[in-house]
């Protein structure tokens, strides 16, 4: 195990860089395959460290992308709450699976929390689109989930290397 | 935790969450400074290698067009005080000398449904709920919300904005609302098929509403569908203010009536005075 000190300035700097890749000015079009960047790094920290990171962190985190998009308050901190429940509620299961089955149980668990976002956007009248293309960004991180399970087991082997 | 999400929610639905919302507009702050720092350097990387043929091209150009809009400006001018005679005849009330505050994009809504931008002026620098943003070459939009650093500014695209325009040719009045699913274009809204709105007609901001200044450019008329079963004409606008590719933006302080000054002190308390002192003036 990483010492507990290093682990926990990991975890802050990855949700701080998923938070700043999820604020980033994209083009246009990209904006509506943007991937789930919160949620991908809330996903790998409640299956690797549900100790550290849980429904409380999650919605600390949503807590300051609401802030961050200026968007209704605690819109994102229940659809990360809601991830963050599932995945601890999946962990055992998605822990012995491969990076390919998480990634499509990532897909349900994403596309949840967007169609809940969806619905209290209705509920509270905020713009939205009209089409299902709602639902991209939970394929595009779904795809990106691959990679991102490499890079930051990657980055939590080589802190218990280095140690 | 749900339940206290939802409470959130809630609190914020009926506005109790302005200070919560000052707060962590702080810590948003250096988020966004962060998150504009690409930008920021490529800018400055572009100043720092530009070679002196373009400088000089450039520096004409821009000579150039000094040259011109100041003798538009002194036409401008004249027009305008011809208008307040007018208008003095008339018993209107005059025109304000309008005073701006400059101000640049830092961050773009990351929700493509809603159409906002992050300026870097915010309740520090004197700016308030509902005051203008204007373009270089039309209307922008106007600030939804303000946090100490920085400022949500909705703009005349997104869906749930309805500007208030009028046609330059012959004054008729019409609503222009954020495309639903059209891109940046605008579409006028309740017009009848015998209001003479053609296609090129320019539309510029009627002042009604009170939030935008009058007589400012907001949108080119691109075209226009009556079809015969319908009450309406559809009509698509598009913006003048070109939103994608500008930095630069100027925010109004002052707008264009006594009865606006009286309704912002109202809405703003004092708060806004000790930005106005650092206010560049427009003319």
């Amino acid at each position: 195990m990483a010492s507990p000190a290093l682990l926990n300035s990991l975890i802050a700097l990855t949700f701080i860089a998923a938070a700043l890749l999820a604020i980033v000015p994209v083009p246009e079009w990209a904006l509506y395959y943007r991937p789930e960047w919160v949620a991908l790094v809330l996903v790998f920290w409640v299956i690797n460290h549900p100790e550290r990171v849980g429904i409380g962190v999650a919605w600390l985190m949503g807590i300051l992308l609401d802030a961050l998009t200026g968007s209704l308050f605690g819109l994102h901190a229940l659809g990360l709450a809601l991830v963050a429940y599932l995945t601890l509620r999946l962990r055992l299961r998605l822990r012995l699976y491969a990076v390919f089955q998480q990634a499509s149980v990532l897909l349900v668990i994403i596309g949840l929390q967007l169609l809940l976002l969806q619905w209290l956007q209705i509920l509270f009248d905020l713009p939205r689109g009209a089409s299902m293309i709602f639902l991209a960004p939970a394929v595009s991180s779904a795809l990106l989930w691959p990679f991102a399970w490499m890079l930051l087991g990657g980055l939590v082997r080589s802190l218990d290397i280095n140690r | 935790m749900l339940l206290s999400a939802l409470l959130m929610i809630a609190d914020q639905r009926f506005g109790y969450m302005e200070h919560a919302r000052q707060a962590l507009g702080l810590i948003a702050a250096p988020f966004h400074w962060l998150a504009d720092t690409p930008a920021r350097i490529g800018s400055s990387f572009s100043d720092i290698f530009v070679n002196r043929a373009d400088l000089i091209e450039e520096n004409a150009k821009l000579r150039e067009e000094l040259l011109l809009s100041r003798q538009r400006l002194l036409l401008a001018e004249s027009l305008s005080v011809e208008n307040n005679r007018l208008l003095a005849l008339q018993n209107a009330v005059d025109m304000l000398e309008q005073e701006v505050l400059p101000a640049e994009i830092i961050n773009v809504s990351p929700d493509p449904y809603s159409r906002r931008i992050l300026i870097n002026k915010g309740g520090n620098h004197g700016v308030l709920e509902g005051q203008a943003v204007l373009e270089a070459n039309g209307l922008m939009g106007q600030v939804v919300q303000v946090m100490p650093f920085s400022s949500w500014v909705l703009l005349i695209s997104d869906a749930s904005h309805v500007t208030p325009v009028e046609v330059s040719r012959n004054g008729e009045r019409a609503l222009a609302r954020g495309g639903q699913n059209s891109g940046t274009d605008l579409e006028l809204e309740f017009v009848v098929p015998n209001q003479d709105i053609q296609v090129g007609d320019s539309l510029i901001s009627s002042g009604m509403g009170l939030v935008y200044p009058k007589n400012y450019p907001v949108a080119e008329v691109v075209s226009v569908t009556h079809s015969p079963g319908q009450p309406y004409a559809t009509i698509r606008a598009r913006p003048k203010a070109q939103f994608s590719s500008t930095r630069h933006v100027m925010l109004v302080l002052d707008a264009t009536g006594p009865d606006y000054a009286a309704a912002e002190e109202d809405a703003g308390g004092g708060d806004g005075e000790s930005g106005l002192a650092s206010v560049n003036s427009a003319n």
